[in-house]
């Protein structure tokens, strides 16, 4: 019995790669779908080049860096419903600071977007661990209370930005063209560092030990009000970026998009991406390649030639599909052992 | 004695409560410099609640805790550490979707901090990439020792780690428990096994009821002794004259003998569930009154799900009147007329809900009875509350009830809906005297009028009280049997903790 336990504690060739596969592939599996997709959608268009390329990365910037804000949320074991009302609230206060600035004094107002959607968020954190009242409460309430601002910051869509700050996400001044390097590298850049901040820090593996275990977090000595908190300020910059993204696209703020519609693409792009709703699984790499699928979807979906409202069908099915083969795998690896 | 020794922790009145539950009514612990301290007591004691005082995961109501004659005060976990105290939980303090390394990290550690210990308990060529789910529950522990060692703490606590040890990975434990007396450090022992506690312990504290009941230097002492301790002299005189009811008439010896012709309606056939339950076999007969006892997590937990359907063996089967238990969910088992009265009464029952409604829930099964009850099904819940004595009044919600009423009416569902077989997981635990005889003469006017009773209860006084014959199990297993009327408590806990005196 104690040979066959201390076995198991050394690891074979075998053993090595099911456990890459266990961790990693998940997320290979979304490149390798999103890869796929593309692919097949490059065969549908006749004139696919870097202008279809483009449009996907630049038009799902926000899309992913909002999907990143909810993965980096939930993984600490909580939801954040309010992530979309933070993109439209930084979106539109971001276009009314910028209108008729120059690039530089643009860059300096996206920083202060950033960090006060942060501070903004972290409070949604506090005010959730001392009230103890369920994050699905308080974020829900957080995303009428972020729209409601928005819609007073800029009652009508309007305001502008800077020809540089449009480039940097993408591409170009205009906020049109076939060139995704900017936004492709921005959130590369940007996603890695995250990533490599949750994977390899004490800090940032400490959203993934109060997600997975609050408990045995506690024993450990976490401070698990603490890591709530700051989950939701990470949150909360990703959202800013997310809603900086959006105003750099649109060249305008518009306060009357329904940020409820947005959070629920977070979602999605999530469960896509191979995050447990449960708290303290998933990779913040593999949910580049689930938002961009989801933005993806209704374009691929057009081209076949069906009507917008069967995309949204499939939508929803393929949603409580992976689902259903999350747990088909958990299940099998249950049964296994 | 009385010599002041210079103490490393000094813990001084300490009490928590939790509701109406004293967990702690006052305790004292004195821990000196460089000793090995057991501390002991029977289940429900509150060794584990003091333990985690001290390790600042919960606040005490009241008491001081002094660490080398400083005043501290432990607000969090962080602290205690700070003071020089780290402890090894029962439960192991590791996140089970990160690998070791990664926890490692969380703790400010690193892999060539643990690593010495680690190659003491012979786990020098552990993968530290593995995820902790992956990873033996023994060996957890081993590493939440080495974990705690390489804080180099002045106070080290261990809470009944070797319960999930094998034998030589225990006697590592030991090794580095007995290094580190040797080192001018000490350490907090608590165990089931008095054997080992013997062999390694300079000092003990013993609690009872949530007081330190007895100061001892071990040397000398044998377990008899401390058994003895453990139960204190106090007598069940009151608790024999509450149930020496005039409906208790049999003496237990001659009913013994007339079950025997019974037909048995609920047999185990060395039945196994993972590493938790191994083999266990027993048959339960009409009429008998069947007592489990065991100290706590030795498999009591499982054996009663399986038995109510909430999981299925993983070898081994369950028969009910005969036939093979083929149970999905407890409704299969429900329906075979086995039925549970589980530990914690919160989940057992609607605590919005009144009294009546808790007690036709069992009825409503039926899709026929979605809207209403039929009348003689009315009846039957208004003959479960009159037997019960229970006070409607109160039960327009049944959270308001006291926890001995909830505990009826946890019963009396089952007298309601009908049943063949109930099973009782520990249902006196923080019941006043009075409803525990009630609850008593219950499971014995059931038993007599032809259902099988199969209890568990951590009270060992209870089980020559209630029961005709008795089971104790160890480590998954049925270790001894015996009529319940010749039982004594120090049997029986002699049994409960594998000593050898119990099957000689």
């Amino acid at each position: 019995m104690t040979a066959v336990s201390q076995r198991a504690l050394v690891t074979g060739t075998q053993a090595v790669w099911r456990r890459w596969l266990r961790r990693h592939g998940w997320t290979f599996g979304v490149w390798l779908l999103f890869l796929g997709l593309v692919a097949y959608y490059s065969t549908l268009i006749p004139s696919f080049g870097s202008f279809q390329v483009a449009s996907i990365v630049n038009n799902g910037t926000p899309i992913v860096f909002l999907a990143v804000a909810q993965a980096v949320i939930v993984i600490a074991g909580g939801i954040d419903l309010g992530v979309g009302g933070l993109l439209v609230l930084t979106s539109v206060t971001a276009a009314r600071l910028m209108e008729g600035q120059s690039f530089e004094v643009t860059l300096v107002i996206a920083v202060f977007v950033l960090f006060a959607a942060a501070l903004l968020n972290a409070g949604i954190g506090w005010i959730i661990t001392v009230s103890n009242v369920p994050d699905i409460v308080i974020t829900l309430g957080s995303l009428y209370v972020f729209q409601g601002i928005a819609l007073s910051v800029l009652p009508n869509p309007g305001g502008g930005t800077s020809e540089g700050f449009r480039w940097m996400f993408t591409g170009s001044v205009r906020g049109i063209g076939s060139n995704p390097w900017p936004a492709a590298v921005m959130i590369t850049i940007v996603v890695l560092v995250a990533a490599w901040w949750m994977g390899k820090t004490r800090s940032g593996l400490s959203l993934y030990a109060v997600g997975s275990d609050a408990t045995a977090a506690y024993l450990s000595g976490i401070r698990a009000a603490r890591v709530k908190i700051i989950s939701y300020a990470v949150g909360g910059g990703f959202a800013a970026l997310a809603g900086l993204a959006n105003t750099a696209i649109a060249g305008r703020g518009n306060a009357t998009t329904f940020g409820g519609n947005l959070t629920l693409n977070s979602v999605a792009a999530i469960v896509l991406g191979g995050v447990a709703l449960t708290g303290g699984i998933g990779s913040l790499i593999a949910v580049i390649p689930a938002g961009l699928i989801l933005f993806f979807l209704s374009p691929i979906l057009t081209a076949m030639g069906v009507d917008p409202s069967g995309a949204q069908i499939i939508q929803g099915v393929l949603i409580v599909l992976v689902m259903m083969v999350t747990g088909l795998i958990e299940w099998r690896r249950q049964r296994r052992s | 004695m009385t010599e002041p020794s210079p103490s490393l922790l000094a813990a001084d009145g300490i009490a928590k409560r939790y509701g109406p539950v004293v967990a702690l009514r006052s305790a004292d612990l004195t821990v000196g410099v460089g000793e090995i301290h057991a501390l002991l007591g029977a289940n429900g004691a509150g060794k584990s609640t003091l333990v985690k005082i001290l390790s600042a995961v919960i606040p005490s109501d009241s008491g001081t805790i002094a660490v080398h004659g400083q005043r501290a005060a432990l607000r969090k976990p962080a602290d205690s550490m700070a003071a020089g105290i780290a402890t090894v939980f029962q439960d192991p303090a590791l996140i089970p979707d990160l690998s070791l390394a990664q926890n490692l990290r969380i703790s400010r550690l690193d892999k060539d901090d643990v690593l010495p210990w680690l190659e003491r308990m012979n786990l020098g060529h552990i993968d530290f990439e593995l995820q902790v789910s992956d990873v033996p529950l023994a060996v957890l522990r081993l590493l939440d020792l080495a974990r705690a060692l390489a804080r180099d703490p002045q106070l080290l606590m261990l809470d009944e780690i070797t319960a999930a040890l094998t034998t030589d990975q225990a006697e590592y434990v030991f090794d580095v428990m007995r290094e580190w007396r040797d080192r001018g450090r000490s350490v907090l022992f608590i165990s089931h096994r008095l054997g080992e506690v013997l062999d390694l312990c300079d000092q003990a504290t013993i609690l009872r009821n949530g007081t330190d009941v007895a100061h001892l230097a071990l040397e000398g002492v044998d377990e008899a002794e401390l058994v003895t301790a453990m139960l204190g002299e106090q007598l069940v005189e009151e608790l024999v004259e509450a149930v020496a009811s005039p409906t208790a008439t049999s003496p237990s010896a001659p009913t013994v003998t007339s079950e025997a012709g019974q037909p048995v309606v609920l047999a185990a056939r060395d039945v196994h569930l993972r590493d938790k339950v191994n083999g266990v076999s027993f048959e339960l007969r009409r009429g008998e009154i069947l007592g489990l006892t065991a100290l706590e997590g030795q498999g009591q937990d499982e054996l009663f799900q399986l038995l109510s359907g909430d999981h299925r063996p993983s070898a081994g089967e369950l028969l009910v009147n005969g036939e093979r238990l083929h149970a999905r969910s407890p409704y299969d088992a429900i329906k075979k007329g086995l039925v549970l009265v589980p530990a914690d009464r919160q989940s057992a029952l609607l605590p919005q809900r009144s009294v009546r409604e808790n007690l036709s829930t069992p009825l409503y099964n039926r899709a026929s009875r979605w809207f209403s009850l039929a009348d003689d099904e009315k009846a039957r819940v208004d003959r479960a509350v009159a037997r019960l004595d229970i006070d409607v009044r109160a039960g327009s919600q049944v959270q308001r009830l006291s926890g001995g009423n909830q505990q009826k009416v946890t019963i009396g569902r089952w007298l309601a809906a009908g049943f063949d077989t109930l099973l009782c997981f520990d249902p006196t635990r923080g019941i006043d005297i009075q409803t525990k005889s009630q609850i008593y003469d219950l499971l014995k006017e059931v038993a007599a009028e032809g259902a099988a009773v199969f209890l568990y209860t951590s009270e060992l006084r209870e089980i020559p009280l209630v029961c005709d014959r008795v089971l104790v199990m160890y480590a998954g297993r049925i270790v001894h049997e015996q009529a319940a009327a010749t039982a004594t408590e120090e049997m029986l806990l002699t049994a409960a903790h594998d000593l050898d005196e119990a099957s000689a």
